[in-house]
């Protein structure tokens, strides 16, 4: 499947419109009904958003299966620790794993050899959440042409802070804005969001780098402004902003911030394709909608098939990113 | 304002808030107290149990116990010498010593009333100055952050028992091991030896187990069974003589400003408030050869700072949605669960939040004294139980502690091999605190130097040009150089008087 036409099949399928259709298709086949409480791995620590969207999704997911959810947290080793526990465990479907866009490209980098896609079953792609660039209010800078010229004008000494260290998944986007526009920017590593708002705010930062979520009061208190957002189309919440595309770089568009279910290698696809239903027809509950559209994430309908192909696709995007960073060999 | 108050006082009508008051102190207390288990891990676990409650009922809930378990971490560090959190460490110089002169129920009263006193001053100045300090804070930049850090090194150096040098190299120790885990500007692990476990650095928590708790164990079973310490029983609730209370004050007001002022910005956090208030009261004191060696100041003012530091971190929390501590950084999702977007617009929309935490830290102190104080009095019998015992105790909350901070063997590893050098360490009469400083320190002071520098074109001018970077970086020599200069001048007074 090539980007483009993945990106004709991402515009055409998310969106809460289809979720009701899937739901409604899933009734006929036999619901997901596990036999013991199920586990949600996770590898962050409790309260960040992988967390809070794991617990919403079980809260509403518990009355669906008629069993309780545990939802444990694993953190350590950029995901090695939760993934060393799913790759254990019996794939009966009562040990699930949540797993980010940090998986693969750690599994492209630190944990090269250690953990590879092919060791997973990659069940349901639940949210997608593309990044964007933002400035502080008083900025000069009022787009991603500006952005473009700014760097071109100082070689390159523009900061641009961002989540995680170079290689992730916000540096990989910024690094194919860089390829796009033909210039060099500064990348400042941090390690949580609000200590990117944080800098961007007091001035320390020219340009912050985010999911929509945790910048979105900023925004609607006039303290941020958006350069661009690196999607298909413009974000719900923030219909003034450009994508990249619109304002002439073009990069591929496929590359977002995901949230799905994973699970242990060898699950029977009939089970796979269960559990994948029931999480989206959790989704479709109002409360679940209620804190997805707070937290300005976007719903996703893939089931194992879908999710197992797009996983491929983004590594070997991962894959070409790094190579051409000079990360990995 | 006052409204407002009147708004968060309000919702005290609720039988249900004072449920969940109660309940998350009480928590809280046995969370804090039991080492392994901290704040932040408290507030993660009552999460989940918030969710079919009213956003205020869960938010009362949550805040009490954050306070709660940020003092109850001064228990285990005043009875068995392990600081359940690395804000608790400072507590243990002093609190120990008391215990081991049989003065426990002493320093349990005096630390719960510093840790309330603590919150309640806090609470007054986050009502009052919450939106512009944190404001303020945000003018900290990576410069900043780093001089900050410097400050907080310095003044612990300056603290260390015993000979400079050994300080020096136990720092070093410290910030060794600090530079563990994956780079965080490149990604390359360090240090890691292969092991992925070792990505994220080393865990604090059982690290401060073994280096203080299970190493005196090791000491224990060294000195085999001795004579039993006869703790001296506390009579009623108020049995310290009020005078005591009183002489205490100064010392009280003054680590809960410091400890609020340092809480709010963000990162900085309750352990570095309670080392920069210790060293503060040592300067100040009128006796400070007593530091170290059993002085109620010194627990007073390491416990009055670390509470204080609570309220700090809410402040930029509920201002600006930016949390000041890891504990808050996890409110913010228990928050988003209730569909409360914490961010600069809190206060205009759910104002009912800021002012109902407010109202709760307030009310909330007098149930979390009336536990520390009830508790003091059952906690005084612990120095009782005959020394095997309370190894083999010690012993097994340091495995079940560390088990429980990551539920893998991993930080079980950690700690046992801490535990050893901990005992090696104290044997050849290194001191720890340098050590446990500079890995909490250490990784804040190298990112944001190297952040300073990556964000400056590689230019130093940023560690001169800012005024606040420059102040802090004078403080940090001050500290280092002072106990040079009283020294140097203390043997001359001593040569003149010969």
């Amino acid at each position: 499947m090539t980007a483009c036409n993945l990106k004709k099949l991402v515009l055409g399928i998310v969106g809460v419109a289809t979720l009701t259709l899937s739901v409604a298709q899933s009734a006929e086949a036999k619901d997901w009904a596990p036999d013991a409480p199920v586990s949600f791995v996770l590898h962050t620590k409790p309260g960040g958003g992988v967390d809070v969207f794991s617990r919403t999704l079980a809260k509403e997911l518990e009355p669906i299966i008629g069993q309780s959810i545990v939802v444990v947290n694993a953190p350590g080793g950029g995901g090695a620790t939760q993934m060393a526990k799913l790759r254990v465990a019996k794939p009966d479907g009562l040990t699930l794993g949540v797993n980010t866009v940090t998986h693969l490209t750690g599994m492209k980098t630190n944990l090269r050899g250690t953990f590879s896609p092919e060791d997973f079953e990659w069940i349901a792609l639940a949210q997608i959440d593309p990044i964007m660039f933002f400035v502080a209010k008083d900025s000069k800078l009022n787009s991603i042409t500006d952005l473009v010229e700014l760097a071109k004008a100082n070689g390159g000494e523009v900061n641009i802070a961002g989540f995680g260290p170079v290689g992730s998944m916000q540096n990989i986007g910024m690094a194919m804005l860089e390829k796009a526009a033909g210039v060099k920017f500064n990348w400042v590593a941090h390690q949580s969001t609000p200590d990117i708002i944080a800098a961007v705010l007091g001035g320390h930062m020219d340009v912050g780098v985010s999911n929509l979520g945790p910048t979105l009061s900023f925004f609607e208190a006039g303290r941020l402004k958006g350069l661009g957002v690196l999607g298909d189309k413009r974000l719900a919440s923030l219909p003034d902003m450009q994508t990249f595309g619109e304002q002439g770089y073009n990069v591929d568009t496929s590359w977002l911030q995901i949230r799905g279910v994973f699970g242990p290698k060898g699950m029977p696809m009939e089970l796979q394709q269960q559990i994948a239903d029931a999480i989206h027809k959790a989704m479709a509950s109002d409360s679940y909608q209620t804190y997805a559209r707070a937290a300005g994430v976007q719903d996703s309908d893939y089931g194992p098939k879908e999710y197992s192909a797009f996983i491929k696709q983004m590594s070997s995007v991962a894959e070409e990113q790094l190579k051409a960073a000079g990360i990995i060999e | 304002m006052l409204e407002s108050l009147a708004i968060g006082f309000s919702a005290f009508g609720d039988p249900m808030v004072w449920i969940a008051l109660v309940f998350g102190a009480l928590a809280g207390y046995l969370i804090g107290a039991i080492p392994g288990l901290g704040p932040s891990l408290g507030v993660a676990l009552l999460i989940p149990f918030t969710y079919g409650m009213d956003p205020v009922v869960s938010i009362v809930g949550l805040v009490a116990l954050y306070a709660a378990a940020e003092y109850g971490g001064a228990i285990t560090a005043i009875l068995i010498n392990s600081p359940g959190t690395a804000a608790a460490v400072a507590t243990s110089w002093d609190g120990y010593p008391l215990t081991k002169q049989g003065r426990t129920g002493e320093a349990l009263t005096v630390s719960i009333l510093s840790s309330g006193a603590g919150i309640f001053i806090s609470t007054l100045f986050l009502i009052l100055t919450a939106v512009p300090l944190s404001e303020f804070a945000l003018r900290f930049g990576p410069g900043e952050y780093f001089a900050l850090a410097l400050v907080g090194l310095s003044l612990v150096a300056g603290l260390s028992e015993g000979s400079p040098l050994k300080g020096t190299v136990a720092m070093g120790i410290g910030l060794a091991l600090a530079t563990v885990g994956l780079d965080v500007q490149t990604g390359v692990p360090r240090f890691s030896m292969g092991n992925p476990e070792f990505y994220e650095g080393l865990p604090l928590v059982p690290v401060l187990l073994g280096l203080y708790a299970l190493s005196e164990v090791l000491f224990m079973i060294e000195e085999g069974p001795s004579e039993k310490l006869k703790s001296t029983p506390i009579g009623g609730l108020l049995a310290l003589p009020v005078k005591t209370i009183l002489s205490l004050k100064k010392v009280i007001l003054r680590s809960s400003v410091l400890g609020y002022a340092i809480g709010v910005i963000p990162g900085a956090g309750a352990s570095i408030a309670s080392f920069v208030s210790y060293a503060v009261s040592k300067r100040a004191s009128k006796t400070p050869e007593k530091f170290g060696k059993g002085s109620l100041e010194g627990v007073a003012s390491s416990e009055a700072a670390n509470n204080s530091a609570v309220a700090g971190a809410l402040a930029p929390l509920l201002a600006l949605g930016i949390p000041g501590s890891p504990t808050t950084a996890i409110m913010v999702g228990a928050l988003m669960v209730q569909g409360i977007q914490p961010g600069p617009l809190l206060f205009a929309r759910s104002p009912e939040i800021p002012y109902t935490v407010f109202a709760s830290l307030w009310v909330g102190v007098p149930v979390m004294v009336l536990v520390g104080l009830a508790g003091a009095k059952v906690w005084a019998h612990v120095a009782n139980i005959p020394r095997p015992a309370v190894a083999a105790i010690v012993a097994g909350i340091c495995f079940v502690g560390a088990y429980a901070s990551h539920t893998t063997m991993f930080p079980v590893h950690v700690m046992t091999v801490f535990g050893v050098l901990g005992y090696v360490l104290r044997k050849l009469k290194f001191p720890l605190a340098p050590i446990v400083l500079a890995l909490v320190l250490g990784e804040m002071m190298e990112t944001s130097f190297r952040r300073a520098l990556i964000s400056n074109k590689g230019e130093w001018d940023i560690f001169y040009t800012s005024p606040m970077t420059v102040i802090l970086i004078l403080i940090a020599v001050l500290a280092l150089v002072w106990p040079g200069v009283s020294l140097v001048r203390a043997r001359r007074a001593k040569a003149r008087s010969i």
